[in-house]
């Protein structure tokens, strides 16, 4: 019997992969409810659910790309099919990035004024877009191993279609042979690190004790800055990814990236929408708990390590 | 021998260059970034309040930016010096080079004004010259211009 240590990256893949469709549902039925109850909290903890949806998508496409590369040599998985649904997942992908940006800034805002605005219809919809494309590519997933239930014409032993039509081929095809595109994307991922690198240290620094006099309040407005930073760097890193995904996904510091991204994002949410600091700052000066402090620091230290799994990657192992 | 030569010729420029450890050329290039990002990041944040982000924290909070500043630049100027010594006689002459360490010490240059500005700064003052805001807006654009050469010139100057 195989051990439950024995997973790979396909066994992830199929874990993972209903966290945005089932998510989805989940948010937009929280929306809904605290729109019918027109209940503010219930209203944050749909916006929390998408944004944590949004980071959670990362590792569902990531290791889709892992499974594409695992599986590719077997003669009864469609090429074309898995290339189908891998278009598919980008788009579903792409929206649910957004819907999950225009949720953080909607707590963002929720946190500074104490009600979510205009924006929430604004995420709600995007939702259902990022749904509807998540659940097409989805259906088009489930058709790699199931071509008989399926619409796509791709069934294994099919002739070859063109690759070159499919858009995660394109972007590659201009990565790859754009004399400027990828440097000139090395270039504002690099910038972007740093904007985001200086918003949270300011925001950690805080937290530590540093910039005691100053309320909360003031180092939170920064917050969005952090949060433009990292944006660029999503769809940099996203440019890389589908430029050259060989190049990432045998790669172990690339895991560690993900797994360190996906503790900074908590942290982000977790920044973004904490009330101790700002009753504290109505008590007259917010001085941070020890387990508040003690997340400070691991939220400055997973974004080193996010840095150091980029940089090395280039010269650590590949073991996968 | 050329002073250049000298450099790259010495026992640490060639471990650097030519040693398969990951504590080598991996390690001093990721220190590089680290160092850049925190660097460039906390000056970052000092011109956004100057420009008028989060114009509420009074100048004097910003006291940290500069201890910040003196390690991170600290470590990149010797992990810095490292990365040039190893490929010295290629990146000596080399125009990319030299125009990334002219935005350098702009940048750095910047910093000095920038930091009398903020120890001088009373207790609870916010206000900020328009001077002060050219300044801020001088630092964002020639960092901006630091990083982009440097990264650069990997592909430049190959």
């Amino acid at each position: 019997m195989p051990s439950i240590t024995d997973v790979n990256i396909a066994h992830l893949h199929l874990l993972l992969n209903h966290v945005p469709t089932v998510g989805s549902v989940v948010a937009l039925g929280l929306l809904l409810l605290a729109f019918v109850r027109r209940d503010e909290p219930l209203k944050r903890a749909g916006l929390e659910v998408l944004f944590v949806i949004a980071v959670l998508t990362l590792p569902v496409y990531i290791s889709g790309v892992g499974a594409q590369q695992k599986l590719a040599d077997r003669p009864e998985l469609s090429d074309t099919a898995i290339r189908v649904h891998q278009d598919a997942a980008l788009a579903g992908f792409t929206v649910a990035e957004f819907a999950g940006f225009v949720a953080w800034i909607a707590l963002w805002q929720s946190r500074r004024r104490g009600r979510a605005a205009g924006l929430v219809p604004a995420a709600a919809l995007l939702t259902v877009v990022a749904l509807l494309l998540m659940t097409r590519a989805a259906n088009l997933g489930g058709e790699i191993r199931h071509p008989e239930i399926g619409t796509v014409a791709a069934v294994a032993g099919a002739p070859p279609v063109d690759t070159a039509q499919f858009v995660t081929s394109k972007i590659s095809a201009i990565m790859v042979n754009s004399p400027w595109a990828w440097p000139a994307s090395e270039t504002v991922h690099f910038l972007g690190l740093s904007l985001s690198f200086g918003v949270l240290l300011a925001v950690n620094l805080r937290i530590l004790g540093v910039m005691r006099h100053v309320p909360f309040a003031n180092v939170h407005r920064l917050l969005p800055w952090g949060m433009l930073g990292f944006g660029t760097n999503l769809i940099t890193g996203m440019l890389f990814f589908v430029g050259q995904p060989k190049q990432y996904i045998d790669s172990a510091p690339f895991y560690w990236k993900v797994v360190f991204l996906m503790i900074a994002g908590a942290n982000f949410l977790y920044l973004t929408v904490f009330t101790k600091a700002w009753t504290g700052d109505r008590e007259g000066g917010w001085d941070a708990s020890a387990a508040d402090k003690a997340m400070a620091v691991l939220s400055l230290f997973s974004w080193l390590a996010v840095l150091y799994g980029g940089r090395m990657l280039p010269f650590i192992g590949h073991a996968f | 021998m050329g002073v250049l030569a000298w450099l790259e010729s010495l026992p640490l420029s060639v471990w650097v260059h030519e040693s398969p450890s990951v504590w080598a050329q991996p390690t001093v290039l990721t220190l590089h970034t680290m160092g850049m990002g925190v660097l460039v990041g906390a000056c970052w944040v000092l011109d956004l309040r100057l420009l008028g982000i989060s114009r509420n924290i009074p100048l004097s909070a910003f006291r940290w930016v500069f201890s910040t500043v003196a390690v991170s630049l600290s470590v990149n100027v010797v992990t810095g010096a490292l990365l040039f010594a190893q490929r010295a006689t290629s990146l000596g002459l080399a125009i990319p080079f030299l125009i990334k360490m002219l935005l350098v010490v702009a940048s750095v240059a910047t910093l000095v004004p920038l930091r009398s500005l903020v120890l001088r700064s009373d207790p609870g003052e916010c206000e900020v010259s328009g001077s002060a805001r050219v300044l801020a807006i001088a630092s964002i654009v020639a960092w901006s211009g630091a990083i982009t050469a440097g990264r650069l010139l990997a592909y430049l100057v190959p």
